[in-house]
């Protein structure tokens, strides 16, 4: 890695011409840089190639990796019913979250507006989720999601209502995810939101109220000026749901272990039972080097497509 | 507003506007308070009552959990450790993140870009998949059971997002002011020191509260980093708590809601912060 | 700011990084710090010691043993992790993945065990064993599943096996005299408890492994010691007959709905309430449920003289005898890396003393000659009775196997209780595994 490339003409521009400045400002680059770039090749980069190298290998973790299997890892995890199933869990997920999760985020900065008196109150509220801890979240929605109507809230309060049934919400295969995303809405819409209230906060008041004189309604103003200019903001929103989604794990083992049935099962939780359950390491390598690729393909797609300069430029 | 002539209609479309948007919000707050709710009310109870009486009001509260979870060396202990790695971590993403986003906000050279999609690689390979070899790693370097490891690690894993907000923050600094300091003699660290980092304030306490919000609440990393029970931290603990008193969920409650409450606190503090921090820091492309 | 101090700075900053990447922080006490002194005065030791009871009596009880110890031998250090069943698989998956395992830690023996065997991570303790007679304090049954090919790594200390835990209120509810001896009679009694509006069974599925007990029991029953061994040995097969049998049976009973509501996605701590609030009338669960029942229970007394214990019901034209057990217990291994204290220490673990303080307290079913006098409680006698009459004693699937295929095993017969996989899916999936995992 060469940290210090010579660019003459464009440092000349900005501080003179002497020669010890060019020096000087490339050795500025490179210990501004150092730091930054050490950490990220040994805990970020590194990690990658050596994802990639055990995942070659059947490899049980213990001692070298030995048995050089090729990319029989890749496509045996093509084939595995289980794979799919996580695959389509984080598309039902990253869905859920763009039809449900986001809007709800954007209506509520909205309501929550830049002049109602309280916002400052609704606007702590409603982060709070975000700040505390996800095991913590966990817990709390393990207790309220418990199938006996005696444990667990959210059924004491069904079978109040007459022919109210108790439902099984973590352990119907058919209920478990819708019912591990609401967990995973309640903990992250907050944060949406934050990102949205910044984003209305940008937009002149001037213009919407131009609007307003022009005799458009709320609605129109909403959608005909403030949604057009929070643009950059949504796709970063959109950006960040996403890639959230496909990484989910923290959640959803801690509730569900992806079960029952691998009907809760991501990307994430399939991979750690493979490296920490059952000590396929080489295998579980290979799933992470498939959850990158398919966030990288995405990012790159995603910038394509909203032709953003960079990923976060919402922020 | 600035028509008077319209003042009475407004009033009753905004009352009503308002109500709705009060009932909307306040509905809200309630979803977002019932699982709260439902935890403090179990950590004041005995493991009896939650048993008998899960759901209805603490009546007497009852601090023998607390009591006795605060009365124990090990929660101060993994409280020192979450804050320890806390402070550090936080310490280390500003300094780093900031001397780099400089860099890529300020500076010119020629390999800047693949520098900067470098380091966009990390958003795309986040802890959770990495953190097999990432152990691998720690294993490699002798840093399995150290809290440095942890620190280092989420650090790491902090880097990408964190430049980026910082960078687009720095970009919007007027480029003139560079040009004034570097007129009166000013070094490129003078400049960035003295005159970018104080103006960056709002951005750099965004990044923080960020910043320590994750670290945290982080479990993975100090999970597979971390044996020696005396360098646990709060999640860590947490997550052996439920194990260990799977049967007493007031307990459970009542750590759970304790390991809270320094995060809730910093939060109260920290709000306007980072409101403020994002709201400042969106620049628009 | 000069120019100097800022490239001081900078430098400072990039060594300071550089240093704690790659320096090697010496916080940790050594493990053993051999200064062989010129006196007598014995070598400083330090055993680091890892087990999972965190039940408070059960953690004081290790503790009191190894203060015991410790005064008797003021050179040697006791350092105990205690971690909750889960935690440590976790964490000695990484532990044991860094090649630096503890010196004395909790095992089931097994298949994971030969792993850690065959990966070089575990002491040779044939010889101690066989000095002063150590060996034959224990059942030769408990003590070979904590050796692999004739070598012995560790030693048990508690070993049981899966039966029924019944609810005998519930039962005469029901109507039900006697406890079922056979299958047929099982599903019998099974509708008898439904039709008296009494939920059959209590299961935590979400939890995979008490799940598991009833398709490997079944197996057991059906199959029988011959089955097993050929489907191991690779002979046979995990497709064979009597374990395409054993998932047909299994879903016959799940199809009478005989569990309580969300059992798919329950944990074994649930299924533990639901036993102990009495909502449910049975349990297949191993010998240290009434334990935890008592834990689970709101007074903390458990099911107190309602509780009952009857084996698994025989199959009707099954290979199996009706005595065989699936079962298994808990004991120790010895770290590579540790001082021979350590095995000294085990050992004094594994005293008839110490196991009788064990069995008094009912933490473990014992495996030493001599200690059964300590086991009060008459439930835990039959588990124990039940377990030395098995003349075929099978350990659990998931630890007589590899972890990998005893996880595969696990996650297809939730696919069997779920009714998303068919007998011979899953009975495929399992020998799929076995076939790449068992060599």
């Amino acid at each position: 890695m060469q940290p210090i490339p010579a660019i003459p003409d464009i440092l000349k521009l900005k501080r003179g011409t002497g020669s010890s400045h060019r020096f000087q400002d490339n050795l500025t680059i490179a210990l501004f840089l150092l730091p930054a770039l050490i950490l990220f090749l040994i805990f970020v980069i590194y990690p990658i190639f050596q994802s990639v190298y055990y995942s070659l290998f059947d490899w049980k973790g213990f001692g070298p990796a030995v048995d050089f299997v090729g990319l029989d890892n890749f496509i045996n995890i093509l084939t595995d019913k289980v794979f799919l199933i996580a695959l389509r869990n984080g598309v039902f997920i990253i869905a859920f979250s763009l039809v449900f999760q986001l809007p709800l985020s954007l209506a509520l900065a909205v309501l929550v507006g830049r002049d109602l008196p309280g916002r400052v109150f609704f606007r702590t509220i409603f982060f709070m989720p975000y700040v505390l801890s996800e095991v913590m979240a966990a817990i709390m929605w393990l207790f309220l999601y418990n199938a006996d109507p005696e444990r667990g809230l959210l059924n004491a309060l069904l079978v109040l209502f007459p022919g109210g049934k108790a439902i099984p919400w973590l352990s119907d295969t058919n209920i478990v995810l819708p019912a591990v995303f609401l967990a995973i809405t309640w903990k992250y819409f907050g944060f949406h939101m934050l990102l949205y209230l910044a984003g209305l906060q940008n937009i002149p008041i001037e213009i919407e109220e131009a609007g307003r004189v022009d005799g458009a309604n709320s609605f129109q103003n909403f959608f005909y000026i403030t949604l057009p200019l929070l643009g950059s903001t949504i796709r970063t929103s959109v950006y960040l749901s996403v890639l959230g989604s496909l990484q989910q794990f923290i959640l959803v083992w801690i509730m569900t272990k992806g079960g029952p049935v691998n009907a809760s099962e991501t990307l994430a939780t399939y991979m750690y039972r493979f490296g920490f359950v059952r000590f396929q390491l080489g295998y579980g390598s290979a799933v992470a080097i498939y959850m990158f690729l398919i966030c990288l393909t995405f990012s790159l797609v995603y910038r394509r497509l909203t032709r953003q300069p960079d990923y976060l430029t919402g922020l | 507003m600035t028509l008077p002539y319209s003042r009475p209609r407004w009033n009753t479309k905004k009352f009503v506007s308002r109500f709705i948007q009060y009932s909307v919000l306040s509905l809200i707050v309630v979803i977002v308070f019932v699982p709260l709710v439902m935890l403090i009310f179990g950590a004041l109870k005995t493991r009896g009552e939650f048993m008998t009486r899960p759901y209805v009001v603490p009546i007497p509260p009852r601090w023998e959990n607390i009591i006795s979870i605060l009365s124990h060396a090990s929660f101060w202990l993994m409280l020192r450790n979450s804050l320890v790695v806390m402070v550090a971590a936080t310490a280390g993403v500003l300094l780093v993140c900031s001397l780099a986003a400089f860099v890529f906000a300020r500076m010119e050279f020629r390999s800047k870009p693949i520098f900067i999609n470098l380091f966009t690689v990390g958003l795309m390979f986040p802890i959770n998949v990495a953190i097999l070899p990432v152990y691998f790693v720690l294993r490699q370097m002798d840093m399995i059971d150290k809290l440095w490891g942890v620190i280092l690690v989420q650090i790491a894993f902090q880097l990408s997002g964190n430049i980026m907000i910082l960078r687009g923050f720095f970009t919007a600094i007027p480029a003139e002011l560079q040009d004034a300091a570097y007129m009166d003699g000013c070094t490129v660290f003078d400049f960035f020191w003295r005159i970018l980092l104080p103006l960056a304030r709002p951005a750099l306490s965004a990044v923080a509260a960020l910043t320590m919000i994750v670290s945290w609440n982080d479990l993975l990393v100090p999970l597979v980093v971390i044996n020696n029970e005396k360098l646990w931290t709060l999640p860590l603990g947490t997550m052996q708590f439920q194990g260990q008193y799977g049967q007493d969920l007031a307990m459970i409650s009542a750590f759970v809601a304790l390991s809270a409450v320094p995060t809730i606190i910093f939060y109260l503090f920290a709000e306007r912060q980072i409101v403020s921090g994002l709201t400042a820091g969106a620049v628009k492309g | 700011m000069s120019r100097k101090l800022y490239t001081f700075l900078s430098l400072v900053l990039v060594l300071a990084f550089a240093l704690a990447a790659c320096a090697k922080p010496t916080t940790q006490a050594p493990a053993a710090t051999s200064k062989p002194a010129a006196t007598n005065t014995p070598v400083k030791v330090t055993i680091t010691w890892w087990h999972i009871q965190v039940a408070d009596d059960q953690k004081a009880l290790w503790q009191q043993l190894a203060d015991q110890y410790t005064a008797a031998h003021p050179n040697v250090t006791v350092e105990i992790t205690v971690l909750e069943n889960e935690a440590f698989k976790t964490k000695l998956a990484t532990v044991m993945q860094s090649g630096d395992p503890p010196d004395i830690f909790q095992s089931w023996g097994g298949g994971t065990m030969n792993e850690y065997v065959s990966a070089g991570l575990l002491k040779d303790i044939t010889a101690d064993l066989d000095k002063d007679g150590w060996r034959n304090t224990f059942s030769p049954g408990a003590l070979g599943v904590y050796s692999y090919k004739g070598k012995n790594y560790g030693v048990p200390r508690d070993m049981g096996a899966v039966g029924f835990w019944y609810n005998k209120d519930l039962f005469a509810q029901a109507g039900i005299t006697n406890p079922p001896t056979t299958w047929t009679e099982f599903l019998d009694d099974v509708k008898k408890l439904k039709a008296a509006g009494i939920t059959p069974i209590a299961l935590g599925e979400g939890d995979k492994w008490p799940g598991g007990f009833w398709w490997e029991y079944l197996a057991v029953r059906i199959g029988g010691k011959a089955a097993f061994d050929a489907a191991y040995s690779h002979t046979g097969a995990f497709t064979d007959a009597p374990f395409i049998e054993a998932g047909v049976k299994l879903q016959e009973l799940v199809a009478l709905e005989p569990f309580q509501e969300g059992f798919l996605g329950a944990t074994w701590p649930d299924e533990q309430v639901v036993m102990a609030t009495e909502k449910a009338a049975m349990d297949l669960m191993g010998q240290w449920a009434p334990g935890a029942f008592k834990d689970a229970s709101v007074d903390k007394m458990g099911l107190g003289d309602k509780l009952g214990w009857f084996p698994f019901p025989a199959v009707e034209g099954g290979a199996g005898d009706a005595a065989d057990a699936l079962g298994g217990g808990n004991g120790f291994v010895i770290g590579k890396n540790a001082p021979p204290e350590a095995v000294d220490f085990l050992k004094f673990l594994s005293s008839v003393d110490s196991q009788v303080a064990q069995a008094k307290i009912g933490l473990s079913v014992p495996v030493v000659n001599g200690a059964e006098v300590g086991l009060s409680d008459p439930m835990l006698l039959l588990v124990q009775k039940g377990a030395a009459a098995a003349k075929y004693f099978q350990l659990y699937y998931d630890q007589a196997m590899p972890p990998a295929v005893g996880s595969v095993v696990n996650d297809s017969v939730q696919g069997l209780f779920a009714g998303t996989l068919t007998p011979e899916q899953a009975a495929q999936a399992i020998e799929d595994s076995a076939k790449k995992e068992v060599k």
